[in-house]
């Protein structure tokens, strides 16, 4: 049989890690991700006992949180179980919603600040085009990092996660290791 | 009065007190056999030919600004006949060797250079490509060449060969293309004009048609109505506007695309490059300047200005093909409405009201057409037929499904 | 120019796509007697005014949705924006 050993989106054994001043950005290799939709005529679930969130928002519970990503649409996050089939899990919690397997198309960067709330905002205004005084812990939002389609999520005021293309992984960190470089030099 | 070198050493001893304005600034008459709306590129050299070639008389042109205001003098001058389609083809190729007879033929300093255009290719199916349409153009008598990589960059070295996304691999070279004055375009043809007795008319403003059991009778303007038999568009960015005066809807959508200069630099870069892929093209002014582009800005507009979201495209394109451009400083910037066709090409045609013809859908590349959109413009005013190289060009090609559609991109102008 | 999206609030333009008048929500009866020429209109012409213009854009670095924007095409200036598929909605309510 071949030896067939997992890689992560960055193409190394581990997930990668590094800090930049009171940045720190980690390749967050465990993150499962499933895409949950509503069917016409569907009660909306609450899958984990999370109580899905409207537009522009992002909520967590024990080890799984939901991002909504479009009307009646929500991304659901499971910490630690990229290597089980989230997918399936979700699907019996959500009956009658359609459900797709995310994780292989996604790349996740949990980005945490040391010195407070500061650095993850100005870590922000040089990426994203987010208006900052609307876009507290709790909120997340698709936009446009650098031409690639992102899900920025701020899990509280010093976290924020950026989900990019895993096709995309190596430019999307190269991206927020040169703001944060800059930042640092600052 | 006539430009020759003698001239100009006569004046200088004279001290230029000889000159005299290029075109008389008539009000306008009553009526006319032709009207000409737009003094553009397009409608200057409608009313050059009419009078010149086919002999035609009692022409005027009405423009709303001044001569030149609109597209003529915001485009940044690239001269060329490099199309794939038969339909085009011919029709640029007539348009290219009129421009290499223009100053002789207008006595008049067009600054037409022909320095040769590039345009990059970078994958082999691009390469394939390229190579297809340098063979239309030279079965067109145009002339291509195509350019492999190291011969390339023995003439443009300073580009990026080995950006990682695109890879320069050669490139598809006419070398008879080039850049001209474009100011000097439109003041060489409205000279010509109004020295063959068309009257040119300024800050004269179209506002209406009166038209009459189906047929036009003449037009209604900001100074006076004007009587006429025949009344030729040529408007540019503002086609549906007029059209609609007249109760026509177009093929057509107005969008903005933007330009750029930089300071005067040292000569650099030989001719025209384009790097389509990126969406950024470039030439050098004979003053030194940086003159590029890119996409338009990609949604209806009549702004005369664009977006920063495009400024940041371009310069992103100018970046990643010839690094060295981050160190020149940008001086102008601006904007021009260009009408966009549902595929792409122009409409040089009879519309379904009788003595109404529109010349127009000219996108963002009509200034090297000027000559040939002229010509074939006023042959049709002329002879009520179309000219043989702008036969692709009528209106009803969109219902009857004969689209030129060089990029193969639908009716959707914003990809065009 | 921002896009005053209906469920996001202002967002950038950069994050949509252009697709143009939203007269192309009105696709013409394929069965009707007339849908040779009512389709080649449907393809082929707009109105292009100057001024306010209803357009469809596209919310792709965003939700995904359709927005029915209402837009002057001299100033830039957006007036409104509404979801496309209530517009559509809305539409075949009417004309049941
Ligand atoms: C930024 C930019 C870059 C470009 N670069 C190139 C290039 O490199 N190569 C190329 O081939 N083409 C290029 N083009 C396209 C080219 O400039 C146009 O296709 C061409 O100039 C259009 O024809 P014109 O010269 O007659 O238009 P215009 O000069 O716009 O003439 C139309 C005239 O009609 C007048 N008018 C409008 N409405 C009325 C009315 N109601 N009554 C009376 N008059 C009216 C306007 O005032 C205007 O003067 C570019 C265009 C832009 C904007």
């Amino acid at each position: 049989m071949s030896d067939l050993r997992p890689i992560t989106a960055l193409g190394a054994a581990l997930p990668r890690l590094a800090s930049f001043g009171a940045l720190e950005i980690r390749e967050n290799g465990g993150l499962a991700l499933a895409s949950m939709a509503l069917r016409r005529g569907t009660v909306e679930p609450t899958p984990f006992g999370l109580a899905l969130p409207g537009p522009g928002r992002w909520i967590a519970g024990q080890g799984v949180a939901a991002l909504w990503t479009g009307l009646d649409q929500w991304m659901i996050e499971a910490e630690g179980r990229a290597e089980l089939d989230f997918a399936a899990e979700l699907k019996q919690l959500a009956p009658g919603c359609s459900v797709t397997e995310q994780t292989d198309g996604w790349v996740a960067f949990e980005i945490v600040s040391r010195a407070g709330t500061g650095p993850i905002d100005a870590l922000l205004s040089k990426l994203v085009n987010v208006d900052l005084a609307d876009f507290g812990p709790g909120c997340a939002t698709r936009t446009g990092l650098e031409h690639m389609s992102c899900f920025v999520i701020r899990r509280s005021e010093a976290h924020i996660a950026v989900l990019g293309a895993r096709s995309s992984a190596g430019s999307l960190w190269h991206a927020l290791e040169t703001a944060a470089k800059r930042l640092e030099e600052r | 009065m006539k430009f020759s070198g003698f001239r100009v050493f006569a004046e200088a001893l004279k001290g230029h007190t000889g000159w005299r304005p290029l075109w008389r600034n008539p009000d306008p008459k009553p009526s006319y056999d032709y009207l000409i709306v737009g003094g553009g590129g397009h409608g200057l050299a409608t009313a050059y030919y009419l009078a010149k070639t086919f002999g035609r008389s009692r022409i005027a042109v009405l423009e709303k600004g001044w001569l030149g205001s609109g597209n003529v003098g915001r485009n940044t001058t690239i001269i060329r006949s490099n199309y794939l389609l038969a339909g085009n083809e011919p029709f640029y190729e007539f348009s290219m060797k009129l421009w290499e007879g223009l100053e002789q033929e207008l006595n008049f300093n067009a600054m037409v250079s022909q320095r040769g255009i590039i345009n990059l290719f970078h994958t082999d199916a691009q390469r394939d490509a390229f190579r297809r349409r340098g063979n239309a153009m030279m079965l067109a008598g145009a002339g291509a060449r195509l350019l492999g990589r190291e011969e390339l960059r023995a003439m443009v070295p300073f580009l990026n060969y080995d950006n990682a996304r695109f890879p320069i691999k050669g490139g598809l070279m006419q070398a008879r293309a080039g850049t001209a004055r474009h100011d000097g375009v439109a003041w060489g043809y409205a000279r010509g004009a109004d020295s063959h007795g068309v009257d040119l008319i300024q800050n004269c403003e179209v506002t209406g048609f009166r038209l009459d059991r189906g047929k036009v009778r003449g037009v209604e303007t900001s100074r006076g109505y004007i009587a006429a038999d025949k009344v030729g568009v040529a408007v540019a960015g503002s086609s549906s506007r007029v059209m609609a005066m007249a109760g026509m809807r177009l093929p057509i959508e107005s969008h903005v695309l933007q330009a750029f200069v930089t300071e005067g630099l040292k000569p650099t870069i030989p001719g025209v490059i384009t790097f389509g892929a990126g969406h950024f093209y470039i030439s050098q002014s004979d003053k030194g300047g940086l003159v590029f582009g890119g996409d338009i800005d990609g949604y209806n507009s009549y702004a005369q200005r664009g977006n920063l979201p495009v400024v940041e495209d371009v310069v992103e394109g100018g970046m990643a093909l010839m690094p060295m451009i981050g160190r020149a400083r940008l001086l102008r910037m601006w904007g021009g409405v260009v009408d966009m066709s549902m595929d792409g090409s122009p409409i040089i045609d009879r519309t379904q009201i009788e003595g109404l013809y529109l010349n127009g859908g000219w996108c963002y590349g009509g200034f090297k057409a000027t000559p040939a959109s002229g010509y074939a413009f006023a042959h049709l005013l002329a002879t009520g037929a179309s000219h043989e190289t702008a036969r692709a060009y009528r209106i009803e090609r969109f219902a009857r499904g004969h689209v030129v559609d060089e990029r193969g991109a639908g009716a959707q102008p914003n990809l065009h | 120019m921002l896009i005053t999206h209906p469920l996001l609030g202002l967002r950038d333009a950069q994050e949509f796509t252009y697709l143009g008048d939203a007269r192309l929500i009105d696709r013409p009866a394929p069965s009707a007697p007339d849908a040779e020429a009512a389709f080649c209109d449907y393809v082929f012409l707009r109105d292009n005014p100057a001024g306010v213009h209803r357009e469809l854009w596209y919310h792709e670095h965003g939700d995904r949705s359709w927005l029915v924007v209402t837009r002057d095409t001299v100033t830039h200036e957006v007036l409104g924006a509404e979801l496309a598929r209530n517009v559509a909605l809305a539409r075949t309510r009417c004309s049941k």
